[in-house]
């Protein structure tokens, strides 16, 4: 069985494409199907060549012997055509054949629009085209006749027993009165079973393989049907015509019947399954339009191919006849396709009775004729309904109650929508699993964070930053102790230098002037050490801050008090508030009573450290190391804002990224001697009590 | 089948139809068929409801067998009919635990008697017998049964996949035999191929060949 071939014939599709209007020659004008499918001008210039090639083929084709007739006769008048001149035929037919052996191509494609001018014109042409009506589906067998493997004398074989069939049933139709469709049935199955012997027994046919054979058979019958398929399709003496119209009725009638009522596992509301619904119908719609019986079968197996495509995404598993009936009955409802019992008759009556009683097209149109037998007989019954409802739903009386669903069959924008909503829904589904995601992961990212920064602290705690003290030699101590007493009543430096000594032994030097460094040169010595020590340990930052401050030791003598420092002073004694009282006592008092001279400088914090000195006190207290970490920021004033220390944006930590969190020491009571570096803290307690020294003084 | 070619063609071509009440396994006991012999894959091609398989006979011929499943439900019981038009054989699928299924296959019976008399074999099958402690027809009642309308009896089980090849393996021997029978006026050797095919195939268990005979008996009965 062929399939249709590409350019023979279009299947017809319920949208057409703009694609499919076009001129045939892609020249991008639209096409007419009475121009043979091109546009106007194409057709036209191919006319003129024709016309020209017909003149010069004239000739030859007046001497052309009959001996090449039988390669003609493949080339038929076409069926309304034979209807007419039917009598006339066999005279006519043998002329045809003579004339097809020269220019069977020319012939066809002679539009039948233009024959009256070629009569007038071309009188030697114009008396053979009467008979003739250009058809591209002969040229078509012609062109199939000669791909058919089988020997030439096989084909020859071919075409006579195609014309005599041919022949036969012009000659039925138009000799008896009383026609039976039957007869012409049993006339051609005939024809078939006799033209099956001659394939398969005949000697001319010998070589040929089976498939071969087939194919020969297929296409004999093919070319008979599609030839005489106006004679032989619903003819006006039977009552197909009829039955077409009442099923077609009835079919309306049950236009409520739905899914649910035959128990068939089409979703209607689905929008892939409504997809596979409709190419089904479309298929089913597109049988009427062949016009061999095989092609019809070819069609019908295609729609049931998607139905069972669609059953099986239904159901999940190959389909049974048990769901695939139902299913086609539903498409066949919702189909109507025209013609339906013409068609079915046709197939039934005129095709080789082997093939609707064997093999899947067979299986598939048995199973279509049963589905309209289903529909023409169906009752309340069959439909499990009362026969009161099924009464008044096929009297239409009551519209079948189904809101919903009717809505959606009857209204395809409520289909998008619903699909759209069906969309949505997933789609808010996904976001929302999405935002749950983030949220957890938000959460896992501060549980990590909390975790990193426990981590970090215990090892820290572990492992604390142990800054030793600087050892400062006894002798020293000593020496500035005598030197102290012996400058005791000097003023409140003296004074400041007194009452750090009652505290710590060390503190004398912490309230050593610039002078007093310079004085004594074991004081610079010791602050050197510091300095160096604190190099070795601390970052460059640190390291430049310290450098400022034996730079700044000198400035103490310069820097004078003005009224800028006073002015930062200030400012940043509005900070003051968040400190504890205690801090800001004492920090209040170092501006004022101490060392403002410092403030000049950029580095006040480290100008400010290195005046204290009692870190160089092996006695120093032990919680300086948080006053310590306090001196190390840049600015006073964050210092004094975040009451965290910032130490570790200074200190080159790596285990310590992140920064604002981070309590570091401050958290933890970490008996640690004082660093180098000195503290704020320990200096405005200094400075307090220095303060306090000089008021009692005063 | 008047035009189906068979003197020449190599090719002999049987058409199965297989009756039997929905959830009876009618389907199970196709692919079953196909699964065993055909890979799985060939399986799940798109359905269960037409099937085609060569089958090759001992006397070097090929015989392909088209199984035509039909819609069991009884709202198409009438459209039986149409189906059966053209089959040679007939397989009439029951539960073994389900009276019900057991007389609705008598129905069919009848209908397939009254439209194709002897032209067409008949088997009765009774599926299931892996439940048989759920069994509510028991096997000498159908094997009666099916002796008196002239068919076979066969018990197989789908899941368990027992006697499935041994049933199609029976039909397609009964059809051959039928379709010898039907050319025995040709004096052709088909006959005597059907004949000794008849004895390459079988392999069936005792009461199978034995019920052959009487349902030979009873075909003969039938014909006249």
């Amino acid at each position: 069985m062929d399939a249709h071939t590409p350019g023979y014939y279009y299947p017809p599709k319920l949208r057409i494409g703009q694609q499919d209007l076009k001129c045939r020659q892609g020249c991008g004008f639209y096409g007419n199907t009475q121009f043979d499918g091109l546009c106007s001008k194409c057709f036209r210039e191919r006319n003129d060549k024709q016309r020209k090639k017909l003149k010069a083929c004239e000739d030859e084709a007046a001497q052309s012997s009959g001996a090449s007739a039988a390669i003609g006769t493949v080339e038929r008048k076409s069926p309304q055509h034979l209807l007419s001149l039917g009598r006339s035929k066999s005279k006519k037919e043998t002329e045809e054949a003579r004339n097809a052996h020269t220019m069977p191509k020319k012939k066809f494609t002679v539009p039948a629009v233009l024959q009256k001018t070629l009569k007038s014109k071309l009188p030697a042409v114009a008396q053979q085209q009467p008979a003739r009506v250009p058809s591209a589906t002969e040229n078509q067998f012609v062109l199939q006749l000669r791909q058919l493997r089988i020997p030439d004398e096989a084909k020859r074989k071919l075409k006579s027993e195609i014309q005599h069939l041919d022949y036969e049933i012009c000659k039925y139709i138009n000799s008896h009165s009383n026609l039976n469709i039957d007869e012409l049935s049993e006339l051609v199955q005939n024809a078939y079973t006799r033209f099956a012997d001659i394939v398969h027994n005949d000697a001319r046919f010998e070589i040929a393989t089976n498939e071969d054979r087939d194919s020969a058979i297929d296409f004999f019958e093919k070319v008979v049907m599609t030839q005489n398929h106006n004679l032989l399709f619903s003819p006006y003496f039977t009552t197909d015509e009829e039955c077409d119209v009442q099923v077609q009725k009835r079919i309306r009638q049950l236009s409520w019947i739905t899914a649910k009522h035959l128990d068939c596992s089409i979703d209607e509301v689905n929008a892939e399954a409504r997809d596979l619904v409709y190419n089904a119908i479309s298929e089913l719609v597109g049988i009427d339009s062949y016009y061999s019986p095989q092609e019809k079968l070819l069609c019908t197996v295609r729609c049931c191919r998607h139905i069972f495509e669609l059953l099986k995404r239904a159901t999940g598993g190959p389909a049974s006849a048990d769901d695939f009936l139902p299913a086609l009955i539903f498409v066949v409802l919702k189909a109507n396709p025209v013609r339906l019992h013409s068609n079915i008759n046709f197939v039934n009556r005129f095709t080789n009775a082997s093939r609707v009683m064997s093999g899947e097209g067979g299986y598939y149109f048995t199973n279509l004729c049963s589905a309209i037998t289903f529909i023409e007989t169906l009752n309340a019954e069959s439909l499990s309904l009362g026969a009161e409802e099924f009464a008044t739903l096929m009297s239409g009386e009551q519209a079948y109650s189904t809101p919903w669903e009717s809505a959606l069959l009857a209204c395809e924008s409520l289909h998008l929508i619903s699909e759209n909503m069906k969309c949505m829904e997933q789609l808010q589904k996904r976001n929302s699993t999405i935002s749950t995601g983030i949220q957890d992961f938000e959460r896992e990212l501060i549980e990590f964070q909390r975790e990193v920064t426990e981590k970090v602290d215990a090892a820290i705690a572990k492992a604390p930053l142990n800054l030793l003290p600087i050892k400062t030699p006894v002798h020293l101590i000593s020496q500035a102790r005598a030197h102290l007493t012996l400058e005791v009543a000097t003023g409140h430096y003296q004074t400041n230098l007194l009452q750090s000594s009652l505290s710590t032994a060390g503190k004398a030097k912490a309230l050593s002037t610039p002078d007093d460094s310079l004085l004594h040169p074991s004081h610079t010595l010791a602050l050197k050490d510091t300095s160096i020590n604190s190099m070795g340990r601390l970052s460059p930052l640190q390291q430049t801050a310290q450098q400022d401050q034996l730079f700044a030791s000198p400035i103490f003598n310069y820097t004078p008090f003005d009224a800028v420092s006073l002015l930062e002073d200030s400012s940043e004694n509005g900070d003051m508030p968040l400190l504890s009282t205690e801090f800001q006592g004492g920090l209040t008092n170092i501006n004022y009573d101490f060392d403002l001279s410092d403030q000049s400088g950029e580095n006040s914090a480290a100008d400010e450290s290195k005046l204290n000195l009692d870190e160089f006190d092996p006695l120093a207290q032990p919680n300086l190391v948080e006053a310590n970490n306090l001196e190390l920021g840049t600015t006073r004033g964050s210092l004094i804002d975040s009451e965290v220390p910032v130490s570790n944006v200074l200190l080159p930590s790596p285990l310590k990224p992140e920064v604002t969190n981070y309590r570091g020491f401050s958290n933890f009571n970490i008996p640690s001697i004082s660093c180098n570096t000195g503290d704020s803290s320990s200096l405005s307690q200094d400075t307090n009590e220095a303060k306090a020294g000089v008021d009692s003084l005063k | 089948m008047s035009t189906r070619r068979t003197g020449s063609g190599p090719t002999l071509n049987f058409k199965a139809v297989l009756l039997g009440e929905g959830c009876v396994g009618k389907t199970s006991l196709v692919l079953r068929y196909m699964e065993d012999k055909f890979n799985t894959q060939h399986l799940s091609t798109l359905q269960a409801s037409f099937v085609t398989k060569k089958v090759s006979l001992p006397d070097e011929r090929r015989a392909q067998l088209n199984i035509w499943d039909t819609a069991g439900q009884e709202r198409f019981h009438a459209l039986g009919p149409i189906y059966y038009r053209g089959s040679d054989g007939a397989l009439l699928v029951y539960d073994i635990t389900d009276q019900d299924s057991f007389q609705k296959v008598k129905s069919w019976v009848r209908e397939l008697k009254q439209m194709r008399g002897s032209e067409i074999s008949l088997i009765i099958v009774g599926n299931k017998t892996d439940l048989e402690e759920q069994r509510a027809v028991s096997y000498e009642t159908a094997l009666r049964y099916a002796q008196t309308v002239g068919a076979q009896y066969v018990e197989t089980s789908a899941k368990e996949n027992e006697g499935v090849s041994e049933l199609f393996e029976l039909l397609t021997q009964l059809m051959l035999e039928h379709h010898g029978n039907k050319l025995q006026h040709d004096a052709s050797s088909l006959r005597l191929q059907s004949g000794s095919s008849g004895i390459g195939i079988s392999e069936d268990i005792d009461t199978d060949a034995d019920n052959a005979g009487a349902a030979a008996e009873q075909r003969s009965c039938c014909g006249i």
